[in-house]
């Protein structure tokens, strides 16, 4: 099955035998080719680069063309500053500044011209979607909440009180906008439209009924009748508008870590339409561990499931994200085994539960402990069990050799005294020798012959 | 005089700015803080009593409100655009000294980061609670917060980052100003922190909601 197929199942809630995985690679794209962000987000053949390598580091289901929610603002009028490290922050409003909401420019003019990076974005997804048709291309586009906010300032949360009429002209407009860049990413290959719109978090369900959710169902409305998949897009505390989310009518809600992925779950079974999210951004993918990051994903995967749902980071990565901790991530999507033994491993030993194994080495002798998940469950822990096992007829009561199933609490208890981290692994008197490989069984014989 | 400072807290709380204000529309064509503040000092009601018995509690509530969700940005910033109406009107009584201010808070966001809406916020709320605000802006390098907290001795220094990239120039100003200003206190907001980070990079508080901020203010 292709990745394509994993994340259109995902959406259309099918059953698929591993999660879809869906990395938001935006300006980490730089960090994975060596560029500067502010480069590379001005650049087709650079965000082609940044995402095959991706592709080769991360094997992922889906991928979003670029990250960048100032793309339309930008080609709008708005002034952009740009970071060799963040993707670049809108610094003026044309509207608040007062430029006339009815003469704001005509976008499909704007996208007929294809300029800048508006045009550098479109022609990256050309080329990649005809480059790797067995991934899911998503074309992110700016949420009318979240452009009308770029083109208004701040002015636009006091005008919805003060002036009303007028953001709504704004939001018709925003969504005019996106749906004419759905349109444009759609004809460039894109199977999956995200309208990402953070801007919903910081409003509450009336004002999101009275400017946002009508523009919205429209927009989702029309990217439906473009055949094409949909995702309605939130970073940040937006929980107490998710249901309104839902009723827009996308394909597919997703959301980071600020959100519970239960109650994302729970509202988007309720509306029948799929979800995703929420891997831990910061506190994990950039300054965690591997092992952390693949236990929040194991978390993410077990309470997500196997039908409509897609294991996503919360958010765009931060630009150097540890690529370690990417794979990690990548690997445990398909390793049921590694996915096993973290379940498994995720019960917390007190130091008083530890065992003193100091008296447990005898002169003469060789100890060999091998740290399974379960020999009986678990085939590259059977093969390591049945080889040691060999050991015993060939050294004639010299070698004790004991299995310790880290299913059970004895057996992480030993692990720990062992000082074990990967399963399975063989210890010969206290010293882990083997890890997560069999050797030939000449050569572990070798090993135990020189510590009898 | 409780009259009028119940009055004009109900402004501040509902947003209601001025008489032409149509927000909030069960309001419409009622006074608001402007209006009412102005009405009060004419009518012989101390400066003081109104910032601390109208505006301050008013804010507060505000606040608490927002911190629990019952609120959202929008309407806080009709509620600060109300405060802010009567400020006007009560600012030649901070510069005579009738009123005094609780401290100076000196506030950004840090180097490489424009995002201020959460920076703003949270000095509407500061201020809000009597605290003088000097506002640095946007991208502010750790010498000019080290500047401005050694030209307002004894002020408070809040500093936000949006990004997770500023995170890390957020931990370079906070550990330039405690290097040389240890006693300085410091309180770090903003959406991608966390009170593990704050406490990592040595600032004194992490301020999840502005409220936070002011709560923690209030209590030096």
């Amino acid at each position: 099955m292709t990745g394509k197929e994993y994340i259109r199942n995902a959406f259309l809630l099918k059953e698929n035998d591993r999660p879809a995985w869906l990395p938001f690679v935006g300006c980490h794209g730089a960090f994975l080719t060596s560029e500067t962000a502010d480069i590379y987000l001005s650049s087709a053949e650079k965000i082609v680069k940044g995402l095959e390598e991706a592709i080769v580091k991360y094997a992922p289901d889906g991928l979003p063309v670029t990250f960048d929610l100032q793309l339309e603002a930008e080609a709008l009028g708005c002034h952009l500053l740009f970071s060799p490290s963040n993707p670049p922050a809108v610094v003026s409003h044309p509207v608040e500044e007062g430029f006339p909401v009815d003469e704001l420019p005509d976008f499909s003019e704007i996208l007929r011209k294809r300029d800048g990076r508006l045009g550098d974005a479109l022609r990256a997804a050309e080329i990649i979607t005809s480059r790797h048709p067995e991934i899911a291309f998503f074309g992110l586009v700016t949420g009318p909440l979240t452009l009308a906010l770029h083109l208004m300032g701040t002015s636009l949360f006091t005008e919805m009180f003060e002036n009303p009429d007028k953001v709504n002209r704004v939001m018709e407009y925003c969504t005019d906008v996106a749906e004419l860049m759905s349109e444009a990413y759609i004809e460039a290959g894109c199977g999956v439209i995200a309208v990402v719109d953070p801007m919903t978090s910081q409003i509450d369900p009336l004002t999101f009924e009275m400017f946002v959710s009508e523009n919205s169902k429209r927009l989702f409305a029309k990217i439906r009748e473009m055949n094409t998949l949909s995702s309605f897009f939130v970073c940040g505390q937006a929980e107490h508008n998710l249901e309104l989310m839902a009723a827009c009518g996308p394909d597919n809600i997703s959301v980071d870590e600020n959100i519970p992925l239960k109650e994302v779950k729970r509202v988007a079974e309720g509306a029948g339409i799929s979800f995703g999210g929420n891997l831990k951004l910061t506190t994990t993918l950039l300054l965690g561990t591997e092992e952390e990051c693949e236990r929040d994903a194991l978390e993410c995967i077990d309470t997500g499931g196997n039908r409509g749902y897609i294991l996503a980071p919360g958010c765009d990565l931060p630009m150097n994200t540890p690529v370690a901790n990417l794979i990690a991530v990548s690997s445990l999507v398909r390793d049921k085994y590694r996915q096993d033994v973290l379940r498994n491993s995720s019960v917390k030993i007190t130091a008083e539960e530890i065992p003193d194994i100091s008296s447990r080495w005898i002169t003469g002798k060789a100890i060999v402990d091998v740290v399974t998940l379960d020999s009986a469950s678990c085939a590259p822990c059977s093969y390591m069990m049945e080889l040691t096992n060999r050991l015993l007829p060939l050294f004639d009561g010299k070698v004790e050799v004991y299995e310790h199933k880290i299913k059970t609490h004895e057996g992480l208890a030993m692990m720990k005294a062992l000082g074990v981290t990967k399963i399975p692994t063989i210890c010969i008197n206290g010293e882990p020798l083997f890890i997560s490989q069999t050797p030939p069984l000449l050569k572990l014989a070798d090993a135990v012959k020189e510590r009898i | 005089m409780e009259e009028f400072t119940d009055k004009i807290s109900l402004t501040v709380q509902k947003g209601k700015v001025d008489i032409n204000s149509p927000y909030p529309p069960d309001m419409k064509g009622q006074p608001g803080a402007d209006e009412l503040t102005r009405e009060a000092l004419d009518a012989g009601v101390p400066a003081n009593d109104i910032l601390n018995n109208a505006l301050i509690p008013a804010m507060a509530i505000v606040g608490g409100l927002f911190r629990e969700k019952k609120l959202f940005v929008p309407q806080v910033l009709m509620s600060a655009r109300a405060m802010s109406r009567a400020m006007v009107h009560l600012k030649p009584y901070f510069t005579s000294g009738e009123i005094k201010e609780r401290g100076t808070f000196v506030v950004g966001t840090v180097a490489g980061d424009l995002h201020d809406i959460g920076k703003n916020l949270a000095s509407m709320m500061i201020e809000g609670s009597g605290w003088r605000v000097v506002d640095l802006g946007v991208d502010v390098k750790s010498e000019k917060f080290i500047d401005a907290a050694r030209e307002y001795p004894g002020c408070i220094v809040g500093m936000s980052a949006l990004l997770t990239t500023t995170m890390e120039s957020m931990e370079k100003a906070v550990k330039e100003m405690k290097t040389l200003l240890p006693a300085q206190r410091i309180i770090v907001g903003g959406a991608p922190l966390n009170a593990e980070f704050a406490a990592r990079i040595g600032a004194d508080l992490y301020a999840q909601t502005p409220q936070a901020a002011v709560s923690y203010l209030n209590s030096l």
